[in-house]
């Protein structure tokens, strides 16, 4: 470490939802050199903190006129797209809806792609949750159902359960029960006290026979009812039983949804006739709830938002990814980092006329001849992220750059109104 | 900068003794002043009635139970989607949605449309109070603020336990500061961690919360004294325990006696009188709860008013939503909120062919017609609890209008009404001045903001202006001009501007030493570093606390 080394504490990190807040990241010169207290995920997402800074244009390189000529490409297109891509920052991610907004443009991100059962099935039925921090100290049963959060939430099980003291588990570890339930190849933890597996098949036929044996009534065959009675009486006899499950589906499930977010919410609903529990599910990395809330507010709907009538229309059946898919986009706009897309959204993104308004946005796979490098959200811009259980955290310039995302959006909206108005 | 003249209109200033007075008034940028030159502009009202800018002291409108509660609402949504005004301003005008949550830019719209231009929200939980900032952000037009959740919060109950009063007005302090937030909220004090624990009632004020010393109503003490003592503007605005129970006017006189002589706003107090026993039968307690606040100057509240229609009940009370969850069959969230609070939320319709519902109607509408001092018992539905903010101006009316109360009251399902004030016949109207202390100069008084809820020399010039109608509920709901900070948001009718509102909030001072203790019990069970619990980047100068 050089004399020129500064350390920042209490660095948050947006590597995945768990949005850990007690990173202490030491920096040297404009580089970080250490992410104390980060996991595998964490190292590689802060990385050394480095980044291009090319503006480039169809014409030039000035920012003001990239600016104008996103706005123009906009302005000009019939059906145009804001796409709110992963490590933005809240404030960029409200500014991005903004311009969406003002362009009567269809609005989405990536949970419309990789989360968007468990928020539909939230919608249909409501949610039984708790925040994480409420779950260390309160949890005394915890079943990670087909989720080992070592490899994706590495910092889970450390930070908020099961290992974690808690003000009604003064031993921590000792305190609770810690239930893998694997289903199929989707194992949970190694470490777990209580194993149950089932095959993929039989994961619906499982889910309705827990639901209706807290129900107190049996349903299916013998095999399963054995499995399903143990983990009924294990999460009935919880003081407070948390559910966790992994809300991202894997690319190949994307187009084959279960019902296993609908049934684990119902799950998780029922158990509070008779005790107290929740369902926890987990969302990916660079701050995709906040995505999610920021539609929320500004338009009542989490995702797949369409303006093209001048108000909020919610299409979550015809989301970006169909659209892209079937040409029915003229011109897109993603803001935010493209490493971490949906490959099927990369792919469909090559097809259409594509800007991106991002970190590493001149070296993104998506072939693009207008494009403004930014900075990262918690790294490199200031602002708020949302934990996976929507708790907002503070993210800090850790290297600030003078090109702040939220910034450029807004001068996007400024060029918009000064191209003249609506579309 | 606004220098403008209003002039011809009949002023309806309570606070300063003016009841339809034909007077001038004049602004200068964000202020009412006594006078201006002769050559400034002028507004003609002649024939109209002048009000200060409405206040509402009591609703949900930015708060991550908010956003919960319009996640979950997808179908309102699409049934009313809202274009962008046109605006003057320059400011780039926002398209949302209503329904019984709205979406925040439709949110600040419609407070302005009605002429509204200052709201609370009342239950933020502190962890996630950057939301509400955030979400205020993004609400034009009305200034803002919020009270924080304490009444279920685990170190507050610690520091009950061990007897550390002075620590608990300390944290109380530092909670206030580090959220910026404006006032102290308890929710069914000690109910919510009593759900957490899987015990679903409260049955008397002295329930051991955990630790047998810390109960129901010595939560309510201290807080009560933590407000008191830190001076903050408002006091300790308090949801009893027992919330839509029947029978739980007990509870919520003991509350009220348990404080007795301290300064307390019990809020939503139409969810909280009722008589009857639970489960097996309702009635109304109006009277008794009336009579309490009537006769002890010490308290404020707010009615809580149930409109006919839908709703959505929205609550850090989490216990009380899964009652209605299961009775009514509904979609549900419940949130369990780390260390301080919870969350539920249910849509709900209150019907007028429905018993319960007709009763809760006639209970609120008997606490407004019963209470004496209308500057104590103030307006208000909860928003979205009892129903949307739109429906202030018919409940105006039906305040106002005994011909249409009378006739809406004989189409409502009578069975719990007998013995009912109102169906015995209540003759009050409220007067336009009475109107104008419920819903301005009332929630101004109780929340110690002196600049606002009144048009004398110095107060923020937030004015509304109605064109008199015989239907008080179109005169209310169409104002045909609103000023907001001196800005002209509204005119003939039409959005017309929407600057941004300001934040009001307080920043109490507390003893150091506090940080210590609480450095120490962060660490071991918080899931977020003490450090990056503070928000940072407050817009706009705090409200003072006390004399100063």
């Amino acid at each position: 470490m050089s004399r020129a080394a500064r350390i920042e504490e209490n660095a948050t990190c947006l590597g995945c939802g768990c949005v850990c807040d007690d990173i202490t990241i030491v920096i040297d010169g404009a580089r970080i050199t250490e992410a104390r207290n980060a996991c595998a995920l964490g190292l590689r997402w802060f990385g050394d903190g480095s980044l291009p800074g090319a503006v480039v244009g169809g014409r030039t390189s000035a920012i003001e006129d990239v600016v104008g000529e996103i706005a123009a490409v906009l302005r000009s297109a019939r059906a145009p797209l804001v796409y709110l891509a992963p490590d933005l920052t809240t404030e960029a991610q409200r500014a991005a809806i903004a311009v969406a907004d003002q362009l009567h443009a269809f609005v989405d991100g990536v949970t419309s792609s990789t989360a968007a059962e468990g928020v539909l099935a939230a919608q249909r039925r409501g949610r039984a949750s708790a925040t994480l921090g409420e779950i260390r100290n309160r949890a005394d049963v915890v079943v990670f159902w087909a989720v080992d959060p070592a490899l994706t939430y590495p910092r889970f099980q450390s930070r908020y359960a099961p290992n974690p003291v808690g003000v009604h588990l003064p031993n921590g570890r000792r305190d609770r029960t810690v239930i893998a339930v694997d289903v199929g190849d989707q194992r949970g933890p190694d470490d777990a006290d209580v194993r149950i597996q089932m095959s993929a098949e039989e994961e619906a036929l499982f889910l309705e026979s827990l639901r209706a044996s807290l129900a107190g009534r049996t349903v299916g065959d013998p095999s399963i009812v054995a499995r399903v009675t143990e983990l009924a009486t294990r999460i009935t006899r919880a003081r407070y039983a948390v559910i966790v499950t992994d809300a991202e589906l894997p690319p190949e499930q994307m187009d084959a949804p279960t019902m296993r977010a609908d049934s684990l919410i119902a799950l998780a609903q029922a158990l509070n006739a008779t005790t107290r529990g929740s369902l926890c599910t987990l969302r990916g990395g660079g701050n995709r709830n906040g995505a999610d809330m920021a539609l929320t507010w500004q338009t009542g709907f989490p995702m797949a938002v369409d303006f093209s009538r001048g108000a909020p229309r919610y299409q979550p059946e015809n989301a970006a990814l169909p659209r892209l898919a079937r040409g029915a986009i003229d011109a897109a706009l993603v803001v935010g980092a493209t490493t971490t897309l949906p490959t099927a959204v990369t792919d469909a993104l090559r097809h259409t006329r594509t800007m991106v308004i991002g970190p590493r946005a001149s070296e993104s796979a998506i072939d693009t001849s207008i494009r403004i490098d930014t900075g990262v959200a918690g790294i490199h811009e200031s602002g708020i992220a949302f934990r996976t259980d929507d708790i907002p955290l503070p993210l800090r310039a850790l290297l600030p750059t003078p090109r702040d995302t939220a910034s450029l959006l807004k001068a996007l909206g400024a060029a918009i109104v000064a191209q003249g108005a609506g579309a | 900068m606004t220098r403008l003249c209003i002039t011809g209109g009949a002023i309806h200033d309570p606070a300063n003794g003016i009841d339809g007075d034909v007077r001038d008034i004049c602004i200068d940028g964000g202020r009412i002043v006594a006078s201006l030159p002769a050559d400034v502009p002028v507004l003609e009202a002649n024939g109209m009635v002048i009000m200060a800018g409405g206040i509402d002291i009591h609703a949900h409108v930015a708060a991550s139970s908010v956003s919960l509660g319009r996640r979950l609402l997808p179908e309102e949504h699409t049934l009313d989607p809202v274009v962008a005004p046109t605006l003057e301003d320059g400011t780039i005008p926002r398209s949302g949605t209503g329904g019984t949550v709205p979406s925040t830019f439709t949110t600040g719209y419609r407070y302005a449309g009605l002429g509204y231009t200052t709201v609370f929200d009342a239950a933020v939980a502190p962890v996630a109070a950057r939301q509400t900032h955030a979400e205020f952000d993004d609400t034009p037009i009305i200034d803002s603020g919020f009270f924080a959740l304490l009444g279920n919060d685990d170190y507050l109950h610690r520091q009950i336990a061990a007897k550390e009063i002075g620590r608990a007005k300390d944290y109380a302090a530092w909670i206030l500061k580090s959220t910026g937030a404006y006032a102290i909220k308890v929710v069914n004090p000690g109910g919510v961690e009593l759900w957490k624990r899987n015990v679903r009632e409260v049955k008397t004020l002295d329930d051991p919360v955990g630790a047998s010393s810390v109960t129901p109503r010595r939560i309510l003490e201290v807080l009560a004294d933590a407000a008191i003592a830190l001076r903050l503007p408002h006091p300790v605005h308090i949801h009893c325990n027992n919330l839509g129970v029947a029978g739980n006017v007990s509870m919520t006189l003991d509350s009220m006696r348990a404080l007795e002589g301290r300064r307390a706003h019990f809020t939503h107090l139409q969810f909280h009188s009722y008589g009857g026993e639970r489960g097996k039968s309702w009635s109304s307690a109006a009277r008794q709860v009336a009579e309490y606040v009537n006769s002890h100057p010490e308290v404020t509240g707010d009615v809580g008013q149930v409109m006919f229609g839908d709703a959505t009940t929205l609550t850090a009370d989490g216990a009380v939503e899964y009652l209605l969850h299961t009775s009514t069959g509904r979609k549900w969230i419940n949130a369990d909120i780390e260390l301080e609070t919870g969350c539920g939320i249910v849509p709900y319709t209150y019907k007028d062919k429905a018993a319960v519902s007709s009763l809760q109607w006639v209970v609120g509408l008997e606490l407004f017609l019963l209470s004496t001092d209308p500057w104590r018992m103030v307006l208000s539905t909860d928003h979205p609890n009892g129903g949307s903010f739109m429906s202030y101006p018919d409940l105006i009316r039906l305040l106002m209008d005994r011909g249409y109360r009378d006739e809406k009251l004989k189409s409502v399902n009578q069975k719990m009404l007998a013995g009912s004030a109102l169906a015995d016949g209540i003759a009050r109207e409220y007067t336009l001045n009475e109107i104008a202390i419920i819903t301005r100069a009332g929630p101004a008084r109780q929340l110690g903001l002196k600049q606002k809820g009144h048009l004398g020399v110095g107060a923020d010039a937030d004015i509304t202006i109605y064109s008199r109608d015989a239907d008080f509920a179109k005169m209310f709901s169409t104002p045909r001009y609103v000023f907001k900070a001196g800005t002209l948001v509204v005119e003939e009718g039409q959005l017309r501007r929407a600057p941004a509102g300001k934040r009001i909030y307080v920043q109490p001072g507390f003893d150091d030493s506090l940080l210590r203790d609480l450095g120490k019990y962060f660490e071991t069970y918080s899931a977020i570093q003490l450090a990056n619990y503070p928000v940072t980047g407050l817009r706009d100068a705090p409200a003072a606390t006390g004399a100063g």
